[in-house]
């Protein structure tokens, strides 16, 4: 409606218009955020209502039974299982890719050999290899940690690989007329230009390594979320299922606010104030 | 003058400022065939002068800097810094770009002191430098701002600063100025005659704006391009200090500016 009387009111009240028309959407915008979530919990109980408990368990009994399972304290193990299987995984996959990432674009005999090798490892389904682990590591941590490394590597490498690989000619020919050498250049200049690239490749390692840690634990695990949807399969507990989902959720979201602390904190670092400007001002750079 | 602590003297600076040019060729391989981009370039500079290189774009003027400074070798022929065979980048050369290019993830102050660091660790000395060759250009209130927080102008003023700062005995200019706006542009070429004065450098700077050379220049190199030669050598005998009006205006100047003129047509 707003915008039609915009149309109307012309030229002259156009400043006017835009702002209220701004803040009205911006009011909108704020409402729908607020609701929606209602919304969408007021529809899966009411399809939760037409079903069984077995298909759809009601949101209010997933919740009840969630903090149920924080009370009792039989929760912990496996969400400190999988949190752990999760860093480590994404910890060991990162250096392991960091370090081929930096190798591969350093030298173009690595490149030739290493490559075809890492393009095979990506290009094979990780989570077949889950069925070996568990008989070569039985039911612990290992497998887990392998196969979440195992994901958590590709993006790393090829992260690295695209930031140091990219850094702007008029920079390299400074460093060449200022007679750095090689490995002056990689530390003072294609390191820190390859920051943002590495940071994003962590962003998706860490999504990943989430993904791997809970799929292997499908497999044959003790503990861990994974094997916790795992049993309320078999015991058709879907209810259980559903906590095991939030949590997972909830904890997907808490490393990814978790990333982003830690890549604001180093961009400050590196980049001072203007952290707004770094796209602009790198994109700048490399024109 | 005042300010400059120099840890290099003036004669030694004087000694190591000659940059001979004998008689280079440079082709690149392209697509098309092989393309001459210098083609036989004779030319001595002599220490401290002031010299420019004028040509049309693709008139190799970058091609010869970039062989003075080491950057790409010549085909045939040699270039001499003070009777050294230059094969690569000479540590008594400081090299202005195009662009500022700056480190944006380094201070202002961190991007001058990038040479030393380059060399090893700064020492306190060299530190103090950083801040002299800043208090020089005008930027001692901006040494922690960020490039990113810079005007085009300030930018390039790092990036002078930059090279001033090893002291070197030649500064090799690439078109410093020629992404700023006109006043910037005069204000920093006054800026770096009275800088040119106090380190005692050899310059060779790149311009295609005839009024920038003749208002720095002790002599202009006219090129003409494909394949790129020394068209013409013109001494510009007018005394400094120069005004850009008088640049303008002087029927001297008018006759110099004439002959470049009729020179690159």
């Amino acid at each position: 409606m707003t915008i039609e009387i915009n149309r109307i009111d012309g030229d002259t009240e156009a400043k006017g218009s835009f702002i209220t028309n701004f803040s009205s959407q911006k009011l909108l915008g704020q409402f729908l955020v607020l609701v929606t979530p209602f919304l969408f919990l007021l529809i899966w109980h009411l399809i939760a209502a037409g079903t069984t408990p077995l298909i759809l368990p009601n949101p209010y009994d997933v919740f009840m039974r969630l903090v149920s399972y924080f009370i009792n304290g039989r929760i912990w193990p496996h969400l400190f299982m999988t949190t752990q299987e999760i860093l480590a995984g994404f910890v060991l996959g990162s250096v392991l890719g960091l370090g081929f990432g930096t190798l591969v674009s350093e030298s173009d005999i690595a490149r030739k050999v290493i490559m075809p090798y890492i393009i095979v490892t990506q290009a094979l389904p990780k989570f077949a290899l889950a069925p070996m682990l568990v008989i070569w590591f039985g039911f612990g941590m290992a497998p887990k940690v392998i196969i979440a490394a195992l994901i958590a590597f590709f993006p790393l490498v090829e992260n690295t690989f695209m930031g140091l690989t990219t850094t702007p000619q008029p920079q390299l020919e400074l460093f060449r007329a200022l007679r750095a050498s090689r490995i002056t250049t990689l530390l003072k200049l294609r390191i820190p230009h390859a920051v943002p690239a590495i940071f994003s490749g962590f962003r998706v390692a860490l999504m990943l390594s989430l993904v791997g840690a809970v799929v292997a634990e499908y497999v044959g695990a003790n503990q861990g979320l994974g094997a916790l949807i795992i049993v309320s399969q078999g015991t058709l507990d879907t209810e259980l299922m559903f906590v095991a989902f939030v949590i997972l959720t909830v904890l997907g979201l808490c490393l990814d606010w978790l990333y982003g602390l830690v890549y604001k904190i180093v961009l400050v670092k590196l980049y001072g104030k203007t952290i707004d400007d770094v796209s602009s001002s790198t994109t700048r750079l490399s024109v | 003058m005042s300010g400059v602590s120099n840890t290099i003297t003036n004669q030694e600076k004087f000694d190591r400022g000659q940059i001979e040019v004998d008689f280079i060729t440079k082709s690149f391989d392209s697509d098309a065939g092989n393309i001459l981009a210098l083609d036989g370039i004779n030319l001595e500079v002599v220490p401290q002068e002031f010299i420019t290189l004028v040509g049309r774009s693709g008139c190799g003027k970058s091609t010869l800097l970039r062989c003075i400074g080491g950057l790409i070798s010549p085909s045939t022929g040699t270039i001499k810094i003070s009777g050294q065979v230059v094969t690569e980048p000479h540590p008594q050369i400081g090299y202005v770009f195009q662009q500022a290019v700056l480190l944006p993830w380094r201070t202002v102050e961190e991007n001058v002191l990038l040479p030393f660091e380059v060399k090893g660790n700064p020492t306190d000395k060299e530190k103090h430098k950083v801040s002299e060759v800043l208090e020089i250009v005008g930027l001692s209130d901006y040494a922690n701002h960020r490039p990113g927080e810079l005007s085009g102008g300030m930018q390039q003023r790092v990036s002078v600063s930059r090279a001033l700062v090893t002291e070197p005995s030649i500064l090799l200019m690439d078109e410093p100025f020629g992404a700023l706006d006109a006043q910037t542009r005069e204000d920093m070429n006054i800026e770096l005659l009275r800088i040119w004065e106090v380190a005692k450098t050899t310059i060779v700077f790149v311009t295609h704006d005839i009024g920038e050379a003749l208002f720095l220049s002790d002599r202009v190199v006219l090129m003409s391009a494909r394949p790129g030669k020394v068209h013409d050598i013109i001494e510009v005998n007018s005394p400094r200090p120069r005004t850009f009006d008088q640049v303008e205006n002087d029927p001297a100047f008018w006759k110099m500016r004439q002959r470049i003129r009729e020179a690159l047509h």
